[in-house]
């Protein structure tokens, strides 16, 4: 370990303002303290109501079967596995930012980790509507699940991508759920021991699991979150890999791709790091924690979101020169004459995706624009709407004219009931997102007490000293001896 | 603490890089009287499929030290710092072999010989119809053109980061603001470097240089598979470099710590590299069409099949279950065993992705082909060592230092 807490005075600092231990619990228990304002009252009632509206879709759909929405005879995927796709790919964000960046030790993480594993969870569970409600006989849907059964040899089909899923999904969302968790363990604690009436005492004394701060505690809980991270970064890229399988086992023109697992990976990062942009400008705002998610905070996920939009950009025209590189008119087909193609029945929806995920992120190389909150925000909502596209380009475009022209589907377009299960999910999105707000820390604060005397604004200034000393003064002094 | 900066050459150093880069020019001279002087144009291929193989597999190697600069300097990584000349020591080894390489391709593309790249052949396209289609790609004035721009380019913004990394030597960053203003101006290269090496290795050239020796074949993810490849060998290399100067006593400040982060890339990164390989092989395996699955016929089935189970054991298996361990990240002597794994494995790798093409009915003796690889590990040897004696060895004037000092993981 080291003994000295240093960071280069180059680096801006993480937290903001001259904070100490108690001020940050105060910053960030104050809204979970507090009574909900009207604003968190209007977005509360807005949400169920969406959600009422998604229930009351899904009713429809089972009650009078698939009919009830527009699939037909060659689109027998539409808006169900685009929006299925589409929240798994949010859903990745969170997971990237508590395992991945853990293990790259990125300080930057702590004051938004907490927020994006919790909307990674929610979104988790948005993604898995689809799929259940999709079966049409859903109460047949134990199915899936391989154990015993009177059915004979009849098994679920362990090759097929489908079923994959179902344990690719399952185990992240478990696994999201323990991280989320066990890192909100000692926060809860906090909260537990400033609790003044009986049933807040009660709540977060049960959530807390008996948590006293001790150092066999904290020993217990960073082993715990380094296993976590270690297991759940391949679980980043098993998920949409597994998703990407859904279509690249195929033998469909436009499905068929070996790059789609890497650039489904990267295109879920993408949207993830959208999302977790718009609620936190939001959050931060509404609950004053523009201190802890700082300007710093948005301009490296900015650049995440330039990084990952390019990565998706060369996939893009990587499939489009080997498309036609590959001389199979089927491949032609598919990306140039379908999808590159303006004139053709979903060549708006191509350039909608080219324009949102690829051309306009761009930007972003601008650090200005990193750094302006409104085109932050704007641009946060713009990657989510291309990458919708690009899983409704990839589903639709492809499926939507078979090999026959005697089985070109007609032009598919979803009913009010498809539109209202996929607003429904925004409702039970927003319901779990405002409930977290109002009852859980939005910022992991036992964490930003972790990095505060080395990233904190105060406690740099002390430390600036340090830049003068020279570099073998410095050794001298504060290096140790690591076993050379 | 008492600190070497100079690095010194030693006799014992020059000779052996000398007498590497003799074996390799030994094993082209004895690998051209076996079968680069016959008349038989497989024979002949097989003599360019090895300079090829080779140029190729340690030109994207020497690349991947800069692409590791920069990418840490884009994302403000401090740790690296303590063996950060290390780093651009190897880079300068770019201009060589691509200036080597360059007149290998070249020297195939334009030769006689069209076994290797059919699509070089007049004759070829016009019978062949699919090799027709794609000419607007596959030609010689795009291959040359591109080829320029892409060993070009590496090694010019190569060299401006390692200028901008020197000039630090001679005129210290006076203050804080100083210091921000050098990162930035490192970023914005950095950047330049990542745009062209996109638009480079992880797309097009792969396909020029490689993929293209199977010219019917076709896959998306093959430049992103050879960027895996080559990025878990080269940092394999810069971890080589390392604890060779840290067993002659130099780079103090380079530490066990640092060692077990350099450990973790090669952990992660072989398994990114089996992910990739992994999809790659998997999808085409399971959708079974045949314009696809002919390429990994003759390697996953036929007579490459040892080499092609053999590479992915040492480049997956080995390190996976080695570099399990915190220990082993920081030994010497296992690091060292599996960097050099690595490098041979990947180089394995590369053996299998080019033969097949050329040299389908039989699989080439390889030692051959190892000696051609000593010669090139001779002269990265060489070019390093050069390199590393002509600038001091640590980077003390660089904002980031001290965070590299007390760097633990």
């Amino acid at each position: 370990m080291s003994l000295l807490r240093y960071e280069s005075q180059v680096r801006p600092p993480l937290v903001v303002g001259d904070k100490d231990y108690h001020q940050v619990t105060e910053d960030v228990c104050r809204p979970v303290e507090a009574r909900p304002t009207k604003l968190w009252w209007i977005g509360f009632i807005i949400s169920v109501l969406l959600l009422c509206f998604g229930i009351f879709s899904v009713y429809r759909e089972v009650t009078y079967g698939v009919g009830q929405w527009n699939l037909n005879r060659t689109n027998g995927w539409g808006w169900d596995i685009t929006n299925f796709v589409w929240w798994i790919g949010i859903g990745h964000a969170g997971t990237l930012i508590s395992a991945i960046l853990l293990l790259f030790r990125q300080g930057w993480r702590t004051g938004v980790n907490r927020a994006a594993e919790a909307m990674t969870i929610f979104a988790v569970m948005c993604a898995g509507q689809f799929p259940i409600w999709h079966m049409g006989r859903v109460w047949d849907a134990f199915f899936v699940l391989p154990y015993p059964n009177t059915r004979g040899p009849l098994w679920p089909n362990f090759n097929s991508a489908l079923l994959w899923d179902v344990f690719a999904i399952s185990t992240y969302f478990t696994v999201s759920v323990l991280f989320w968790y066990s890192g909100l363990i000692p926060d809860v604690a906090t909260l537990r021991d400033r609790a003044k009436k009986k049933w807040r005492k009660l709540f977060y004394g049960i959530t807390a699991v008996g948590w006293t701060g001790s150092t066999k505690h904290w020993q217990r809980l960073e082993a715990l979150a380094l296993v976590l991270a270690g297991l759940s970064t391949p679980l980043v890229l098993s998920v949409h890999t597994i998703v990407s399988f859904d279509f690249a086992t195929s033998v469909v023109p436009g499905w068929h791709t070996t790059i789609f697992p890497p650039y489904f990976v990267a295109g879920a990062v993408f949207s993830g790091f959208a999302m977790v942009q718009t609620l936190l400008l939001v959050t931060r705002k509404v609950l004053n924690l523009e201190e802890y998610i700082t300007i710093e905070h948005i301009d490296v996920m900015n650049k995440i979101i330039l990084l990952t939009g390019s990565i998706v950009g060369i996939a893009y025209l990587t499939e489009l020169f080997v498309a036609w590189y590959s001389a199979n008119p089927y491949e032609n087909f598919a990306f140039w004459d379908t999808r590159a193609n303006l004139n053709s029945p979903y060549g708006w929806a191509y350039y909608c995706m080219m324009s949102c995920n690829v051309l306009f992120p761009q930007i972003f190389w601008i650090r200005k624009m990193r750094r302006n909150l409104l085109v932050t925000f704007f641009m946060s909502v713009i990657v989510n709407i291309g990458m919708w596209f690009e899983r409704f380009v990839i589903i639709v475009t492809s499926v939507h004219r078979d090999y026959l022209p005697s089985a070109w589907g007609p032009y598919y377009s979803p009913t009010i009931w498809e539109v209202g299960f996929y607003l429904g999910t925004f409702g039970l999105f927003f319901t779990c997102y405002f409930l977290f707000v109002k009852f859980f820390p939005v910022v992991a604060f036992a964490e930003i007490k972790h990095i505060l005397k080395k990233s904190g604004e105060s406690y740099k200034n002390n430390m600036a000293e340090l830049e003068h000393e020279s570099m073998e003064d410095f050794a001298n002094i504060h290096g140790h001896d690591h076993g050379a | 603490m008492v600190i070497k900066e100079q690095f010194i050459v030693t006799k014992r150093y020059r000779s052996i890089s000398m007498l590497l880069m003799a074996v390799g020019i030994l094993a082209i001279i004895a690998l051209y009287i076996a079968h680069g002087s016959k008349s038989d144009p497989k024979e002949q291929a097989r003599f360019w499929g090895s300079l090829l193989q080779n140029s190729v597999y340690f030109l994207l190697l020497v690349n991947t030290a800069m692409f590791f600069i920069c990418s840490t300097i884009l994302s403000w990584g401090g740790w690296q710092m303590s063996f950060r000349r290390v780093t651009e020591a190897i880079s300068a080894c770019v201009p060589v072999i691509g200036v080597i390489c360059a007149a290998i391709l070249f020297a195939i593309v334009f030769g006689n010989n069209h076994e290797i790249y059919r699509w070089a052949d007049a004759r070829v396209v016009n019978e062949d119809e699919i090799i027709q289609f794609k000419s607007g790609f596959l030609n010689k004035g795009f291959f040359v053109g591109w080829t320029i721009f892409t060993i070009g380019s590496w090694a010019l913004i190569g060299w401006k980061m390692r200028k901008l990394s020197h000039s630090l030597d001679e005129k210290p960053l006076e203050s804080v603001e100083a210091g921000k203003k050098y990162m930035w101006k490192t970023t914005v290269w950095s950047a330049i470097y990542i745009v062209v090496f996109a638009l480079t290795v992880l797309s097009s050239t792969p396909w020029l240089w490689l993929m293209s020796i199977d010219a019917h074949w076709f896959s998306t993810m093959y430049s992103w598979y050879t960027f895996g490849s080559t990025y878990v060998a080269g940092i394999a290399l810069i971890t080589l470099f390392v604890v060779f100067l840290k067993n002659n006593d130099y780079l103090e400040l380079t530490n066990q710590e640092h060692l077990h982060d350099l450990g973790k890339f090669i952990f992660a990164f072989s398994i990114f590299w089996a992910y990739l390989w992994f999809d790659q092989f998997m999808l085409i395996w399971y959708a079974n069409i045949p314009e696809e699955t002919t390429y990994f016929r003759p390697r996953g089935y036929g007579i490459y099949s040892g080499i092609f189970w053999l590479m992915f054991i040492i480049n997956f298996v080995g390190p996976i279950l080695i570099l399990m361990s915190r220990g082993s990240k920081r030994n010497y002597a296992t690091i060292t065993f599996v960097s050099i794994s690595m490098v041979f494995g990947h180089w394995l790798d590369f053996f299998q992705m080019v033969f097949p093409g050329p040299n389908p009915d039989k699989v080439p003796m390889i030692l051959y082909d190892f000696g051609v690889a000593l010669g090139f590990a001779g002269l990265i040897m060489y070019v390093t060592g050069r390199a590393l004696s002509r600038s001091p060895l640590i980077i003390r004037n660089h904002p980031l230092i001290k965070e590299s000092i007390i760097h633990h993981t």
